[in-house]
């Protein structure tokens, strides 16, 4: 709503804006925003964009190059693989799958991580190091190790190893959480809350929350891209996603059956997933800078 | 000093006990029945070898306590049990793999170091001018490549398109070498063997790329680490007394500068060891390299449930008594820290 | 902000100076050399055991057969025709039924660390190996699995009348009837020679089990050190009988991937691969320092119905159930044009080969019908089992399972593709558990016999070959006959009945007969594609 300023009163811009104008003032980091936000449309209108069914199999057109190719053809613009399915296809639904599955792992992680992390923070004694130490021991278990333990037990497959990766994303949020908390309870603020009676609870949601959200965000870009380039890896191994499934790490670990005579195959699933994690990093990057930078001024 | 030392013996002692636990427990967890899962043997076997001598004590109808007390006595003597794979000894094979897992992520991580740090310094150094914004944006490209893909990429173009390095293996099988410490390079200086400086040559060829693989994604993030931590340090109120007191960066960075940016760094690298380890352990599966890694994956096709078991206790040991060695040598140097910094990179 | 005056040459010089010493050290590095003391071959798996009397599969015949041990007969590496070998010479009685061989004198058997032999090979040592098979009562019958798919499935143990020593070097052999292809048996992979004093040896230790582990033979090679699914190594068995240029050491480099192989063969890490993927092997041909052979197959690969479980015990719905796949397209996909659409399930270089047989036809529309009016409605669900193993007759049975999977979409069937660890899956076919398979067969020796009988006779059930099945008398009856004729004419008649009865009650569906290839590198001399069975190193060198 347009205001009648009647005062040159300089208008002092909320902390959250502060950050997004010096995000802005960042023109890789936007860029790399820009490339964010494409993943996310082909995540939500995937079905849309992609010209095939992922799994169609046509016998006819086995291993077409790409278009630029002079064998290649229009209608696989990235051509086709040793089943005949259209790789474009299969990249943008593995662009959905790994990207919609990290997104989804990383706002779970982060809802335990806050939970589990707030009432470190709040509590003390023998509870608070309890989390401390088991926490410490995940943290010091390589992903992988993880996941094959939970997939021995309970077989391969993509949810098995989406628990794993869960597990192992969870304790960097409650770090980030604990320490926050602790932080702040020693604040002026919070301690005027609390002298009006606030509970713990009331405390936490209503007055330490609302400052972590950038942190938390910033700590949530760093989550995706560990667990986008997880549970690729993981699909790789054929641990996680099973064939047929398009994840992009499965389909990297099907096109090297196929690498010398349809490079493409490995290039193109392998080069989505790089600019998923390159532009979640930048972007990631960028917000870290421009917390930095507020927080500086 | 003592009272740290206490504590962390202290600690390291539940952790390992807690781990001892959970791998018994996976054995009840895992599908399959629990004594074979133990002992790599099917029930068959076990019941002919217990008819064969009594030495062996196979009590199944023991309450669980008694199980996980006999279990943990003959891990301490060194009986793992057997793979269910190749019937071989597990300790054994985890002593053939685990070395030659240490061996490529330690190669990996000095070559990180070597070049990362001094990468580090320099873009701390030119903060916000041309060589800072390059070594960050290579950076984040070289932090964002999957280990995998990029292990790939090398050897499409060093191994198949040039025909330079080998990409598999860690030692040509046409040479044999016997295995002492499990270490490659070790081995062969101490082995007795003919031509040694060519055997040398080809265990070297075989190191380079996975070495490279590992170190590429290990040594953006030392580069991160360092950066941060060198600019910090510059910007902090001691660097600015020195300057004041006249001295030139050069001196600054020699006498103030290094020592007290390094310092910080430490626990951060030690909190990317498992990162570094998950790496080294996709890498083997990739180049063949008769690893922890490869070998527990391996396992895992084969539904080896006694190898993964042996296996996981193994690495998540190594993993807990390195770590926890380290943070405790940091609080021992330096008291007044309270726990490991988790800084961002 | 604080002010830089200097900037740090130091790091550069550092960086230029390590730089130029890797380009220096480059050099060295690149510079690969080849040791002409070994062979490494890529094989493309473990073995299950180092005899082959144990087992018909590839891995272990290729680990084993020509590396470990001898044969009384061989094939001719060129020519296919049986040639002496530890037999010097034969005499067969006019009725056909008594083989009499006189042996090849000073051949010298294995000497490893656990076992020195004391003498040479001589008939003991004959009446000692097939009698393993051949009689329960033998010391090692039952040692191992106990179970000997090959000749088991040839009946061979009931063939064989008698097994006598005339003298020290001369044996006799009995049969219970005429079998014209009993020498060429003989001269498979799978009718290896034991060394009896190992036996022995190991009986008096009470280790029965080693003499399928650490074996002893008279092959040109011994093993010195197998590691599973890691590596095989041999080393030269001096005393080799026969006066072929043996290299030092032969390495099996086991390794699952064709890819990978393809790419150890490519970098020299390989000197020969096992199964070169037919999707690559227009790579392997467009390398200067490789070479391809090719031979056509002896080999069928098919999808098998089981037939001892509905509804796949009705010949109608197996019928409808292959209409409804494009063979042709299979052929194109799986096999990249490298193998021949199969009609039998001999290939059509075999004499008993028929082409006027009932064909089947691509027809979805038909197969629906049909298999509605045999009460298999939308929704049917049933498995494929696809063998986890790259087999030349079926490079890639799981992709394949999901074509026909695709396929049998179109017709309103469900499809589950199921596949286990290899030893398990081998196990569970034997047990019947599955609907069907995409499996195949290789011949160990130009006999059509060698096709018929193992595949689907009524006693390949039980020794575990016949993935149908799929037992009849008639069928039985045709192929005992056609062995009682020598005369090629005559005993065609016989498979020629046996082929329509094939294609008329279909219990498996013939695909395709795949070329069968062999990939190494320039260096190596004298590797030929075995016509039938194992690879063999003896006499292959390396420049």
């Amino acid at each position: 709503m347009a205001r009648f300023n009647l005062y040159q009163e300089e208008q002092h811009p909320s902390p959250l804006q502060y950050t997004w104008l010096e995000f802005q003032k960042n023109h890789i980091a936007m860029g790399g925003l820009v490339c964010l936000m494409l993943f996310i449309l082909i995540t939500i209108f995937c079905p849309l964009l992609a010209p095939f069914e992922p799994n169609l199999q046509k016998t006819g057109n086995i291993l077409v190059p790409p278009s630029w190719d002079p064998n290649g053809g229009i209608s696989h613009i990235f051509g086709t693989d040793g089943l005949g399915r259209d790789i474009l296809s299969r990249v943008l639904y593995g662009c959905r799958m790994t990207f919609g599955i990290s997104i989804l792992l990383v706002v779970f992680a982060l809802l335990i991580g806050v939970g589990l992390g707030a009432t470190a923070g709040m509590s003390k004694g023998f509870r608070s190091s309890f989390v401390n130490h088991t926490l410490d021991s995940i943290q010091a278990i390589p992903t992988i190790l993880i996941a094959i333990i939970i997939i021995a037990i309970l077989g391969t497959g993509l949810v098995n190893s989406m628990w794993a990766i869960a597990l192992a994303l969870i304790p960097q949020f409650v770090h980030q959480t604990r320490d926050f908390v602790r932080r702040e309870l020693s604040k002026e603020y919070v301690m005027a809350a609390r002298l009006d009676g606030a509970s713990k609870i009331q405390l936490f949601v209503r007055s330490i929350l609302p400052n972590m959200g950038e942190t938390l965000v910033m700590q949530a870009t760093l989550a995706l891209s560990i667990a986008i380039l997880d549970i690729s890896a993981l699909g790789f191994l054929n641990l996680g996603a099973q064939t047929p499934s398009s994840e992009l790490g499965a389909l990297l670990s099907q096109g090297i059956e196929v690498v010398y005579i349809a490079p493409w195959n490995i290039a193109l699933p392998g080069g989505a997933l790089f600019l998923m994690v390159v532009s979640v990093n930048i972007v990631g990057d960028g917000l870290r800078s421009a917390l930095r930078n507020r927080l500086l001024h | 000093m003592v009272n740290i030392l206490l504590r962390y013996t202290n600690l390291i002692i539940i952790t390992l006990f807690i781990l001892s636990l959970l791998s018994f427990s996976l054995a009840y967890l895992f599908p399959g029945n629990p004594i074979e899962v133990l002992t790599g043997l099917k029930l068959e076997e076990l019941q002919k070898l217990q008819n064969q001598s009594a030495n062996i004590a196979y009590k199944p109808e023991g309450s669980v306590l008694s199980q996980y007390g006999h279990y943990m006595s003959e891990l301490f003597s060194g009986n793992w049990g057997v793979s269910f794979n190749s019937g071989q000894p597990l300790y054994e094979e985890i002593m053939l793999s685990l070395p030659a897992s240490i061996e490529l992520s330690a190669y990996a991580l000095t070559l990180s170091l070597l070049v990362g740090l001094p990468l580090g310094f320099l873009a701390a150094l030119r903060h916000h001018r041309a060589t800072d914004y390059t070594l960050l944006s290579i950076s984040v490209v070289g932090y964002s490549i999957p280990v995998f893909w990029l292990a790939l990429i090398l050897i499409l173009v060093f191994s198949l398109q040039f025909g330079w390095l080998p990409l598999s293996g860690r030692l040509s099988l046409i040479f044999e070498v016997p295995s002492n410490t499990g270490f490659v390079l070790l081995d062969i200086l101490l082995a007795d063997i003919e031509d040694k400086p060519s055997v040398f040559l080809d265990a070297f060829r075989h190191l380079i790329l996975p070495t490279l693989s590992i170190a590429i994604v290990t040594t953006t993030l030392i580069l991160r680490i360092t950066r941060r931590s060198v600019i910090e340090t510059l910007n902090s109120e001691f660097i600015q007394a020195a300057y004041a007191r006249g001295l030139t960066t050069r001196q600054v960075l020699m006498r103030h500068g290094i020592r007290n940016a390094l310092v910080p760094i430490l626990p951060l690298l030690a909190m990317q060891f498992p990162t570094l380890l998950t790496n080294a352990m996709i890498v083997e599966t990739i180049f063949s390299w008769p690893g922890i890694g490869n070998w527990l994956i391996q396992a895992i096709y084969q539904q080896d449930y006694s190898a993964i078991r042996a296996g996981m206790l193994a690495v998540s040991v190594f993993v807990v008594i390195f770590t926890m060695s380290i943070d405790m040598f940091l609080r021992l140097t330096d008291p007044k820290r309270k726990k490991i910094e988790r800084g961002t990179i | 902000m604080i002010k830089r005056h200097h900037t740090p040459y130091s790091i550069y010089k550092v960086l230029i100076f390590s730089f130029s010493m890797a380009l220096c050290a480059c050099d060295a590095l690149i510079t690969s050399k080849t040791d002409p003391n070994g062979i490494v071959y890529c094989s493309e798996g473990s073995p299950a055991s180092f005899n082959p009397q144990l087992d018909t599969f590839g891995t272990t015949v290729d680990a084993s057969s020509h590396q470990l041990y001898d044969r009384l007969l061989d094939f001719d590496q060129t020519s296919g025709e049986i040639v002496p070998a530890l037999a010097t010479s034969w005499i067969i009685s006019p009725d056909g039924k008594t083989y009499t061989f006189q042996l090849r004198k000073k051949v010298a058997f294995h000497k490893i660390a656990t076992f020195t032999p004391s003498r040479y090979f001589n008939a003991d040592d004959v009446l000692f190996s097939f009698n393993r098979w051949r009689l329960p009562t033998h010391p090692y019958h039952k040692v191992s699995s106990g179970r000997y798919p090959y000749t088991d499935s040839l009946n061979l143990n009931k063939l064989i009348k008698s097994i006598k020593r005339l003298n020290g070097y001369r044996v006799e052999i009995t049969l219970q009837k005429r079998e014209s292809s009993f020498l060429a048996n003989l001269a498979t992979d799978f009718a290896i020679i034991l060394s009896a004093e190992y036996g022995d040896t190991l009986i008096t230790r009470n280790q029965q089990q080693l003499i399928d582990t650490l074996p002893v033979g008279t092959g040109p090679y011994k093993l010195s050190e197998f590691r599973q699914d890691q590596y095989i190594r041999y080393t030269q068995h001096p005393d080799y009988w026969r006066k072929n240029k043996l290299t030092d050491k032969l390495i099996f480099d086991i390794t699952p991937s064709s890819s990978l192989r393809l790419a150890k063969l490519i970098t020299g890490e390989c000197d020969a691969i096992a199964l070169p993927a037919h999707s690559e092997l227009e790579v392997v041909r467009q390398q200067d320092n490789l070479i391809l052979d090719e031979k056509p197959g002896l080999n069928i690969g098919f999808w098998a119905f089981n037939t001892a479980k509905p509804p796949f015990n009705n010949p109608e719905v197996r019928r409808a159930l292959s209409m409804a796949i494009d063979r042709n397209a299979l052929l194109e996909t799986i096999y990249f044009d490298s193998a021949i659409a199969a009609k039998n399930i001999v290939p059509p270089t075999s004499w008993a080969f028929q082409a006027d047989v009932k064909k089947v036809n691509f027809n979805p529309i038909s197969a629906k019908k049909i298999l509605q009016d045999n009460g298999i409605t939308e929704g049917f669900t049933m498995n494929v089992w696809a063998m986890p193993v790259k087999r030349t007759y079926n490079p890639n049975a799981i992709k394949m399972a999901e074509l026909i999977k695709g396929y049998l979409r179109e017709v309103g069937i469900n499809v589950n593709i199921v596949t286990h660890k290899w030893s398990t899956f081998r196990e569970r076919l034997t047990q019947g558990l599955h609907d069907s398979v995409l499996i195949g067969w290789s011949a160990d020796n130009g006999d059509p016999d060698n096709f018929f009988r193992p595949l689907l006779s009524c006693a390949a059930i039980k020794s575990g070959t016949n993935r149908a099945m799929w037992c009849s008398k008639e069928f039985d009856e045709l192929i005992n006959e056609a062995l009682d004729y020598s005369d090629i004419q005559e005993r065609a008649y016989f498979y020629g009945k046996a082929n329509e009865l094939l294609a008329e009650q279909l219990p498996l569906l013939p695909i395709a007969h795949a070329s069968r290839y062999q990939a190494y590198r320039k260096e190596l001399d004298g590797l030929v594609i075995n016509p039938y069975g194992g690879i063999r190193f003896g006499g292959v060198t390396k420049n």
